[in-house]
């Protein structure tokens, strides 16, 4: 039960969410996944991929433009 | 209750709208932006223009140039605040931004590495050239080509999806 | 929850300050009203198109619509839902814009409407446009909108997008003369009918979305 974070501030798309589903993919069931992006598209592709997928997801509004996607691994 | 916990406001202003929603308002502005101009939406002819007011600035003869002298010969005679597309492009810029201010979500993102300044240069010349040379980009020969029945806007369909799948290779082995 | 317990943890530790940027916010549209009115002095025509750029801006921005994503995700992240919005807003706009074709042929005018030569011209440009929107992370649209949002990647890929479209403009003459002049415009509607036309495009249309749709699906389940 693990927490990680990835960095993908000032990082176009679709570059957050293919970093997102690689670092997923590494870690185990339980992990949380924390990923900050301030891109205000992978705002809402990250989190709508992840819930497609079935993991439980919750967005913070961390900054002016800024986000924190949280990401529990689920299965 | 602050206006920040409003539920409309909250719903309009601070969250993003369902693609859905986007399609249907994009699909609408375009047709009552051709019914009223008599010309669907369009970007990039106006980046030609500008170009070639630049261009001209610096003493080249682009009026001597086929594009500039036939197909877009009334182009040299405008200038920034008297073409309407290049009012509309700042627009979208402008549009844009207010709806970021708005949300309270604009933020300065820096240019994070070299392959970003790489990416973007290679990028907007491609996409400059190309735009040209296909009469239109994804809104002008897709968007409001397909939707105005001509068949170059289907070709540019199957083409951009080739070149996105080229462009999907180089970014994942280069610029990622 | 896991989830629960990392976010309160991680919210505590990055405490930042927040500005509300609605004041703002509402300069500039007064500053957009205003220069709605200062064009409309020049001529209609330009506050329109001030007026609808600005919308554009804003729907493109709220709903984050991006062109490029709609051919980009499928092949690499295996969403779709971009796909299906454009080929959605494409379908609206091809029942507007028939109408608008029929009321003009009606009264005896030429089709207007974004109606091009078609030919290996197009091909090449749409490919090169292809591969320049996903490694600059935008199309036109969406550099303009992103631009407006601060990425200033796209001030960059805006100002070579700009010495691109002039490099185009420069060799426009000779594709003229080696492709484009032998290439003709095709209106489908004129060449095959109006209800032939009509029904082959939105059939086709309506087949690519529930390819999408499919595809969607099946990208989740591996």
């Amino acid at each position: 039960m693990a927490e990680y974070r990835l960095d993908c501030l000032g990082e176009a798309c679709p570059v957050p969410l293919l970093k997102t589903q690689k670092k997923l993919a590494e870690l185990k069931v339980g992990d949380v996944l924390v990923v900050e992006i301030d891109h205000s598209c992978a705002m809402k592709n990250v989190p709508e991929w992840a819930r497609k997928e079935g993991h439980p997801v919750e967005i913070e509004e961390v900054g002016d433009g800024e986000w924190e996607v949280y990401i529990e691994k689920a299965k | 209750m602050s206006l920040q916990e409003n539920r409309i406001f909250k719903a309009v202003i601070k969250e993003p709208w369902p693609y859905t929603t986007g399609a249907i308002l994009l699909a609408v502005l375009n047709i009552a932006l051709f019914a009223i101009s008599n010309a669907p939406w369009g970007v990039t002819t106006a980046f030609s223009y500008w170009g070639g007011w630049l261009a001209k600035t610096f003493g080249i003869p682009v009026e001597q140039w086929f594009y500039f002298a036939e197909p877009h010969r009334q182009a040299l005679k405008l200038s920034f605040f008297t073409h309407s597309g290049t009012l509309m492009n700042l627009g979208i810029i402008v549009g844009a931004l207010l709806a970021a201010l708005a949300a309270s979500q604009f933020k300065l993102k820096k240019i994070k590495s070299v392959a970003q300044v790489i990416a973007a240069i290679c990028g907007g010349l491609l996409m400059g050239y190309g735009a040209r040379l296909a009469f239109g980009c994804n809104i002008g020969a897709l968007f409001s080509g397909v939707a105005s029945s001509s068949l170059h806007g289907w070709l540019f369909m199957v083409f951009m999806f080739v070149g996105a799948w080229i462009g999907s290779k180089l970014l994942v082995k280069y610029f990622m | 929850m896991e989830i629960q317990q990392a976010r309160e943890t991680a919210v505590r530790r990055t405490p930042k300050k927040r500005k509300n940027q609605l004041p703002i916010a509402i300069i500039v549209l007064i500053l957009v009203i205003v220069l709605a009115v200062v064009f409309g002095q020049i001529s209609s025509g330009l506050a329109v198109a001030w007026i609808f750029g600005v919308a554009f801006g804003v729907v493109l921005q709220k709903s984050r619509f991006c062109f490029t994503a709609a051919f980009r995700d499928p092949i690499l992240t295996g969403g779709t839902s971009l796909s299906k919005a454009v080929l959605t807003a494409i379908s609206i706009a091809l029942a507007g814009f028939a109408v608008i074709q029929l009321f003009a042929l009606q009264s005896g005018k030429g089709v207007p409407g974004a109606v091009n030569p078609v030919g290996i011209h197009v091909a090449i440009g749409a490919t090169m446009f292809g591969i320049g929107a996903v490694i600059s992370g935008g199309c036109a649209s969406g550099t303009l909108m992103r631009f407006g949002e601060g990425f200033m990647m796209q001030w960059l890929s805006l100002a070579f997008f700009v010495v691109g479209s002039l490099w185009g403009a420069h060799d426009f003459g000779w594709w003229q003369q080696a492709v484009i002049s032998a290439s003709p415009k095709i209106h489908l509607p004129s060449l095959l009918g109006w209800p032939a036309a009509l029904i082959l495009q939105f059939a086709v249309l309506g087949g690519l979305f529930f390819l999408a749709d499919w595809w969607g699906k099946k990208r989740n389940q591996a």
